[in-house]
């Protein structure tokens, strides 16, 4: 995975072992979007995973799905993949959004105060 | 005679705070002590659901899928997360809490159990949501301003929240509510603008202010203007010199010299423990490594060590959050004559 900030939306891992398994699944804890589980008995679980316990037995994580009021609780050794497979809502693409607009804004008050000087004989 | 010199000081402490809510708090920390506990929460911070109807630029607690967004803690929940922690203050967070169908039952049964409570709010519903309360001096509506009409709006990305915040902030002043504001500074912001805010903030008849520098959370959209710990000390060194007497902060005065660099502290991640949809969150209210299912596992199963200033853990280097230090200022006051007698001075001082 690397340290540098990496866009996870859409992207798959397979585990092929332990520490790389932590890995995602600390990952996945981050990731403020649902993600999907893929079991060795070759069932799919997909939600919200807002709990893990890692590096103390019992191993496991905790999601929160979708039309399901308590969460579950999955040991990690019944995981194989995961898929982070919701959108990112902290991907801040609001913000940059908001910021362009406000931007965009200040540019047109600039125009706008600039014409009205040169209307005004007070700029060349 | 020790209990009555305290009450006195707090009195003169927090001169705009209710008489009942000054002992309640008072003698609440000193049975703490007295029994020698040495882990204790302050505040309970209660988010009773994530929902917002904003998108704060420094704010990271928002940012979910809908599943979880649409998740609300049930009044009887919150009641029982109060219970198990039995802080005695309770602050209402999250979210917008005036969101939740049900706050007004939340807010009355906390009222039952004489929790004080700082219901935080961006107002832009308060007018509208007000004849759900009544008066009372266990509730307190803690409105979220960062600034002047400029500034809040652009800290909020919205525009037009300002007035709207300012409109409900009268209406809820008009019809005997207590009222505080809480306000969030970031890099960047000029520290005149910040005074002239605290005196028209005032003029709106407010109980006091609330300031805190914003943490830097890790989800928030704008990760360009959180303040660093020396520039933090800086600014409210500015913001707070030749300090207005019309001024009145809902805040400890020995925070308020903390936030100025005049003391060291480190962090008390205890003292204002969160509980929201997901449980109990370890370690604090800004950072979340994790959750536990009840009170006593999240006291007793967090590896306190392993945060605060001092730790070294990256997370908390440029943290001066209220959240965090109120409780340190607190507990020194209360844990050796020569805290009492900064306070004392700090107070005097005002």
């Amino acid at each position: 995975m690397g340290k540098e900030k990496k866009v996870l939306s859409g992207e798959k891992y397979v585990f092929s072992n332990d520490s790389q398994k932590i890995e995602i699944l600390e990952a996945a804890f981050d990731y403020r979007g649902d993600v999907t589980l893929e079991l060795v008995q070759g069932q799919t679980i997909e939600g919200y995973l807002f709990n893990r316990q890692l590096t103390k037995a019992p191993f496991f994580v905790e999601m929160l799905l979708p039309g399901e009021e308590s969460a579950r609780r999955i040991p990690i050794e019944e995981i194989c993949a995961v898929t982070f497979s919701g959108k990112d809502p902290a991907d801040g693409k609001s913000y940059e959004a908001w910021k362009a607009k406000k931007e965009k804004e200040r540019r047109e008050e600039a125009k706008k105060i600039e014409s009205e000087m040169k209307q005004a004989g007070l700029l060349d | 005679m020790a209990l009555t010199f305290f009450l006195f000081f707090f009195i003169l402490l927090f001169t705009m705070v209710p008489l009942s809510q000054v002992w309640t708090v008072a003698s609440y920390v000193i049975g703490k002590k007295l029994k020698g506990v040495k882990r204790y929460p302050l505040v309970l911070m209660l988010e009773p659901l994530f929902r917002c109807n904003l998108a704060c630029a420094g704010c990271g607690k928002i940012q979910y899928p809908d599943h979880i967004l649409n998740r609300r803690l049930t009044p009887e929940q919150c009641w029982a997360a109060a219970e198990e922690c039995g802080a005695p203050i309770v602050s209402i967070a999250g979210g917008e809490p005036l969101v939740h169908k049900e706050i007004d039952r939340i807010v009355e049964g906390l009222i039952r159990m004489k929790r004080y409570i700082y219901l935080c709010s961006n107002a832009l519903l308060l007018k509208k949501r007000l004849d759900l309360f009544k008066p009372s001096k266990y509730l307190t509506f803690s409105i979220h301003l960062d600034g002047l009409k400029e500034e809040h709006d652009e800290s909020v990305c919205r525009e037009g929240v300002y007035e709207t915040a300012v409109e409900g902030i009268k209406e809820a002043v008009k019809r005997g509510f207590r009222v505080t504001i809480n306000s969030t500074l970031f890099d960047g912001v000029n520290p005149e603008r910040v005074r002239a805010f605290f005196d028209e903030a005032m003029r709106l008849g407010i109980e006091g202010i609330m300031v805190s520098p914003g943490y830097s959370y890790q989800k928030a959209p704008d990760q360009e203007h959180f303040l660093q710990r020396n520039k933090t000390k800086e600014l409210f060194k500015q913001i707070l010199k030749d300090r207005k007497k019309s001024w009145k902060f809902n805040l400890s005065p020995l925070f308020l010299e903390f936030l100025q660099g005049n003391i060291e502290y480190d962090c008390t991640p205890w003292g204002n423990p969160t509980y929201n949809v997901f449980g109990w969150q370890k370690p604090c209210y800004l950072l979340q490594d994790g959750y536990a299912k009840s009170f006593k596992e999240l006291m007793e199963s967090t590896p306190w060590e392993k945060y605060g200033f001092r730790s070294g853990n990256p997370k908390c280097a440029n943290c001066m959050v209220h959240s965090g230090y109120e409780a340190t200022a607190v507990n020194d006051t209360f844990g050796s004559w020569r805290g009492f007698a900064k306070t004392v001075k700090a107070t005097l001082s005002l």
